[in-house]
């Protein structure tokens, strides 16, 4: 099989989460690998557009799911544009899953924080439906997540299926001036929401992902609840082209993103040179 | 050093056999004529500009200003084995400028992918360097890193390469600093040495002993009887080798180490202070084998999407979507293509992304001198708790400017 070449898959829905990002639910147009096809929470693909190219997203739905998978993206560049103008029934490539995945079976029994901030909550998500379509596996499950502004929040409707949860305790917060008079939520940076928000670090994993400098400001303040660097995971995004180790542009000193991550604990991180 | 051509050498003498330079060239000829691809240095003479006669590989006066470069012989009276290094490497037959990676036809909703041929028809590289072929080998790891490269792998099986001790040692030239030798078979099947009317050709895999066998007529019987020409053979081999190892020494193992260890150092983000990212040393180097990948619109509905050549030393090669790069000063990019060569290949596949060829230096109008950079590097390595400038290593590299220094 020639790696470079994609899985057709069709486009079954189309949802807009933002005015600039949208879902895509995408089916394999071949019957057998629909059925067959696996990944595990964190990996992620190379979604196509023929005639534009190729670009990287985790892959948002959880394999708790069978028979679809989703991506998440903000139309900012050609191959994102070229994404947000498909419509449902049309084909797009895919290649993957590649790269490492969030240790899901490791955390039975523990308690589990999601902070997200902004398009960030999309890889967030696919473990969030991973933990909750197993909810019994786990503890208590917090969700602190954050955008710019009220119109900003992304998966606003699965943030009020989360809301209504009994199981879930979820805070949702915008930045300061990003708030709507109906607003009920909190107002405020995502890495001081945390702190008030106060999850309990004893038995207990974090997963975080969000812009650099939300990741860069809230991994000290998980330190000061008591999440050991171990118990903080998080995924990491950098330009790649094959997602497979060889066009060399992913890596972070001598980490690959596309093969040794994308997912990584705080702990990896800190060992790698300041470069991402 | 461990240089694998040293235990090849103690291997009997029967292997080795004599062709002549005609049998060469009628050898040559044979496999032409039999519709199989060869790939051979051949010498083009080019205008005698100052800048141009000043790069030629040949600049003696008299003689007409030539580049050398690998290409598909049509006739073989092209190949031309004596001259200099060709100015690209063989990387360009195994991963082309671009190419193909798979062609689509849209209809409506419908896509049809059409694949393309991952399997090649058999092809000879005759008198390729070892600098040139030892690179395949290394770029091997990589591309089968996991998922296995089906274009490269398939070019690699298709391909006998006879590597020429190398006749064109210059300045420039490190090889023996990187485990290799002026007269290594690594990446090839066998290896011509010239001596006196020809060459002794000696193979190294059984695909080379193949080849020999399949052309036997053109190599003398008794197959290196000659003592004389063992002995010329071991000599030539031998003088080669003290050429290149004048130039450069250093102990890769420290040298790895010591830039895995010092991200930060100053001495790393000094080093790149005359780059300008113009990305020429990327395109020349044999093991440099980074690519983007693109979609090429053929018609209406139709397209392809294809591989190209890209380089750590351009600005875009990391740029995200959202404005951020991750490597956003040319020290950083720099510094990218050191550490990757010289510690993240090695710690990932036990070599350097290296051959010693001296193409980017020869490249560089920067003046970028690998050898100096690599000799900077290996002093500092082997004083540990202390960094040096090229300056004071006898480098002319200087300071960088305050927004070059990568900070963390």
């Amino acid at each position: 099989m020639n790696i470079y070449q994609p899985h057709l898959m069709t486009v079954v829905d189309t949802i807009d989460e933002t005015s600039d990002t949208r879902t895509l639910r995408l089916e394999f147009a071949d019957q057998e690998l629909r059925e067959s096809f696996e990944f595990r929470a964190g990996q992620f693909g190379e979604y196509s557009v023929f005639g534009a190219g190729e670009s990287t997203f985790c892959i948002a739905s959880p394999p708790t799911r069978k028979g679809f998978i989703e991506c998440s993206f903000k139309a900012i560049g050609k191959v994102t544009n070229a994404l947000r103008e498909v419509n449902t029934g049309d084909t797009i490539g895919f290649r993957g899953p590649y790269g490492n995945w969030f240790p899901v079976d490791d955390w039975r029994g523990k308690d589990v924080v999601f902070i997200a901030g902004g398009i960030g909550l999309a890889p967030v998500r696919c473990v969030i439906w991973n933990v909750l379509d197993r909810r019994d596996e786990f503890g208590e499950v917090t969700i602190v997540y954050g955008a710019r502004s009220v119109g900003d929040l992304v998966y606003k409707r699965e943030l009020e299926e989360w809301a209504a949860r009994d199981d879930v305790r979820l805070v949702t917060t915008v930045d300061p001036g990003g708030q709507t008079s109906d607003w009920s939520g909190q107002v405020g940076y995502v890495t001081p929401i945390v702190e008030a928000t106060a999850p309990k670090a004893e038995n207990a994993v974090a997963v975080l992902c969000g812009p650099p400098i939300v990741v860069k400001l809230t991994l000290p303040v998980l330190g000061k609840l008591g999440f050991a660097d171990e118990a903080i995971f998080t995924t990491l995004e950098n330009r790649m082209k094959c997602g497979l180790g060889k066009c060399g542009r992913c890596n972070i000193g001598p980490v690959y993103v596309c093969k040794d991550g994308p997912v990584f604990t705080a702990a990896q991180l800190k060992a790698l040179p300041a470069e991402f | 050093m461990t240089d694998s051509t040293d235990t090849r050498s103690e291997r009997p003498v029967s292997e080795r056999c004599f062709i002549s330079e005609a049998g060469l060239r009628d050898l040559t000829a044979d496999l032409l004529e039999s519709g199989t691809e060869v790939i051979a240095p051949v010498a083009e003479e080019i205008c005698a500009s100052p800048s141009a006669v000043a790069s030629a590989a040949c600049r003696m006066p008299g003689e007409t200003p030539v580049e050398i470069e690998y290409r598909r012989l049509t006739d073989a009276a092209e190949l031309d084995v004596s001259r200099g290094l060709p100015v690209l490497s063989l990387k360009g037959f195994f991963l082309p400028e671009h190419e193909a990676l798979f062609c689509w036809e849209q209809r409506g909703t419908t896509i049809t992918i059409k694949p393309v041929p991952t399997t090649f028809a058999p092809r000879v590289v005759l008198a390729a360097k070892p600098c040139d072929s030892a690179a395949l080998e290394i770029v091997d790891k990589v591309m089968n890193w996991g998922h296995e490269d089906e274009l490269w792998n398939g070019r690699r099986a298709a391909t006998t390469i006879i590597n020429l001790t190398c006749p064109s040692i210059d300045e420039s030239c490190f090889c023996t600093a990187v485990d290799l030798a002026p007269d290594s078979t690594k990446g090839a099947d066998g290896l011509l040495i010239p001596v006196e009317g020809g060459y002794l050709f000696e193979p190294s895999t059984d695909r080379g002993r193949e080849f020999a066998e399949a052309h036997k007529r053109h190599f003398a019987s008794g197959c290196g009887g000659e003592e004389h020409r063992n002995r010329q053979a071991e000599d030539e081999r031998a003088a080669a080798r003290t050429r290149v190892a004048a130039n450069l020494e250093i102990d890769a193992a420290s040298v790895r180490d010591w830039i895995d260890t010092h991200f930060e150092d100053p001495l790393l983000a000094a080093l790149g202070a005359r780059c300008n990212g113009c990305g020429a040393c990327t395109s020349v180097c044999p093991t440099c084998h980074c690519f983007d990948i693109i979609d090429e619109q053929t018609g209406v509905g139709q397209g392809t999407r294809r591989r190209c050549w890209d380089g750590c030393q351009s600005r875009l090669f990391t740029l995200h979507a959202s404005g951020h790069n991750p490597r956003d000063t040319q020290g950083a990019r720099y510094r990218q293509r050191l550490n990757h060569k010289f510690a993240i290949y090695p710690l990932k596949f036990g070599e350097v992304l290296c051959t010693g060829c001296g193409r980017c230096t020869r490249v560089c109008h920067a003046g970028q001198d690998l050898v100096e950079i690599l000799a900077a590097i290996d002093v500092a390595a082997r004083r540990p708790g202390t960094t040096t400038s090229p300056q004071e290593d006898g480098g002319s590299s200087a300071a960088p400017p305050a927004e070059e220094q990568v900070a963390s």
